[in-house]
C-alpha cells in the first residue's frame, strides 16, 4: 500500500519540525520536503519563489503541484483572503491535495475557519489540542473525511440550512407602485 | 426535558436506560402525541425513531421542527444511504444515530447535541463541507451578478434605485429631483430592464444588499 505522503507548511520551525518527527514515526505516512512559509502566512512565501515575476501564490500552488502530496498541512492562523485565494487555488492546481488548516481556536477565527472550508480546506487541527492527533487526522482526511470538530460541524449546518432558507424564499411582492 | 417518541416500547425502554439521569423524561408512541408534546412540554432534545409512523415521509421532520423551532432532534433508523441520511439533516435534525447503537452511547450524544455539536458520520462530512463550497460559489456568483448588473445604471438610474431602495414614492423622489413622476417611472422601467426584475420591491431588496438579482429564478 501507498504511504500518504504529507507537506508540512508552516511558519513556525520548532513546530514544523515537531509535526514532521511525529508523521514520520507512523507507518503508512511519509513526510515530504520543507514547504515552509514565510511571515504572514503561506500566500506572503517570497522563499519559495522560482520566478520572480510570478505572484506567491502562483509560487506555492508550482511547489505543491509539482510535490503532489496527499495532504496538505498548512499555517493559516490568520486566514487572510490572501489565504482563501491561495486554497481556491489549491483546489483548482492540484484537486488531488487535500489541504487541513492548522488554526488557532478563537470566536474571531470562526468565521475565517468557515470561509476556509467553504473554499475547499478538509479540516483544521486546533493547534493547542489537536497535536496529538496529527496522524489520525492525516489519516480520516486521506480517507474521503474531513477533520472538524463536531461543535464546528454543528455552525457548518447552520449556516447551510441558513443559506438554503434564504435561497428558497419567493419574494412574491406587489408589483404596482 | 427529553422527549423520546418511538413505536417500540423496547426502544422506549432501552432509551430510558441510556439517558436515565440527564434530564426528565417523556415518551410517546404516536405521532400525534409527539405533536402534542412538541408544542405542550416544549422538550430541549427528541431522540426520534425513523419508523414512527408519519415521520418517514419527505416533509415528517420538517412538520415536527415547525411545531417547535427550538428543538433538537436525532433521529435514529436502520442503515440510511448517504443521500437519504443527507436529506434528514437538510431538514434540520442534529444528530442521525443506527438503531443499534450501544445504549451506553446515548448520553454521549444527547450531551453533544445539545451542547450544539453536531452528531453526524464522520463519512458524510465531506459531503457537508462540499454542500457549504457549493452555496458560497452560488452566493459569491450571484452576488457578482448583482454588483454588474448595478454597475450598468446610469448615475441617474442609480440615483432613483438608490430612492426605491430608500422606501420613496415615485412622486417624492419626482419632488426630490424636480422631474416628473412620468421621468420617474421612464427610469424605473429602464432600471427594471437592467436588472431583470419586475417591481420596486425586488428592486429596493436588491439595492439595500438584501436579495441578489439570481436568487429570482
Amino acid at each position: 500500500m501507498q504511504p500518504i505522503t504529507v507537506a508540512i507548511a508552516d511558519d513556525d520551525g520548532g513546530r514544523r519540525a515537531r509535526f514532521e518527527r511525529s508523521l514520520q514515526s507512523e507507518q503508512g505516512i511519509h513526510v515530504l520536503a520543507d514547504v515552509a512559509t514565510s511571515e504572514g502566512g503561506m500566500a506572503g512565501n517570497r522563499r519559495l519563489s522560482p520566478r520572480a515575476n510570478i505572484s506567491a501564490i502562483e509560487n506555492v500552488v508550482a511547489r505543491i503541484r509539482r510535490l503532489k502530496p496527499r495532504v496538505l498541512l498548512a499555517d493559516m492562523k490568520q486566514c487572510t483572503d490572501e489565504d482563501c485565494a491561495m486554497l481556491v487555488s489549491l483546489r483548482r492546481e492540484c484537486p488531488d491535495t487535500l489541504v487541513v488548516l492548522l488554526a488557532d481556536e478563537s470566536p474571531q477565527q470562526e468565521e475565517r475557519v468557515m470561509q476556509a472550508l467553504a473554499k475547499g480546506a478538509r479540516g483544521y487541527l486546533n493547534l493547542e489540542e489537536d497535536t496529538p492527533h496529527i496522524s489520525k487526522a492525516v489519516h480520516m482526511v486521506d480517507r474521503g473525511e474531513a477533520w472538524v470538530p463536531r461543535q464546528m460541524l454543528g455552525k457548518v449546518m447552520d449556516q447551510v440550512l441558513h443559506w438554503c432558507h434564504e435561497s428558497s424564499i419567493e419574494v412574491n411582492l406587489d408589483p404596482t407602485c | 426535558m427529553i422527549l423520546l417518541a418511538s413505536p417500540s416500547a423496547d426502544t422506549l425502554t432501552t432509551w430510558k436506560r441510556g439517558v436515565g439521569g440527564l434530564a426528565q423524561i417523556f415518551c410517546t408512541d404516536t405521532l400525534d402525541a409527539l405533536k402534542q408534546s412538541l408544542e405542550h412540554s416544549k422538550p430541549q432534545i427528541l431522540l426520534l425513531d425513523h419508523d414512527l409512523p408519519g415521520v418517514g415521509i419527505p416533509t415528517g421532520i420538517a412538520d415536527l421542527i415547525k411545531l417547535n423551532p427550538a428543538i433538537k432532534i436525532v433521529v435514529f433508523s436502520g442503515p440510511l444511504a448517504d443521500e437519504a441520511e443527507w436529506e434528514i439533516f437538510k431538514a434540520g435534525v442534529r444528530g442521525c444515530c443506527h438503531k443499534s447503537i450501544d445504549p451506553k452511547l446515548l448520553n454521549s450524544v444527547v450531551t453533544a447535541v445539545l451542547q450544539g455539536e453536531l452528531w453526524m458520520r464522520r463519512t458524510l462530512t465531506c459531503r457537508l463541507l462540499d454542500e457549504l463550497g457549493k452555496i458560497a460559489l452560488d452566493q459569491s456568483n450571484a452576488k457578482q451578478a448583482t454588483s454588474d448588473l448595478l454597475a450598468s445604471l446610469t448615475p441617474r438610474e442609480h440615483e432613483i434605485a438608490a430612492l426605491i431602495g430608500n422606501g420613496e414614492s415615485n412622486k417624492q423622489i419626482a419632488l426630490r429631483l424636480a422631474i416628473t413622476e412620468r421621468t420617474v417611472k421612464a427610469h424605473l422601467t429602464e432600471i427594471f430592464r437592467k436588472l431583470e426584475v419586475s417591481d420596486r420591491l425586488k428592486l429596493a431588496l436588491i439595492v439595500t444588499g438584501s436579495l441578489n438579482t439570481l436568487d429570482q429564478t
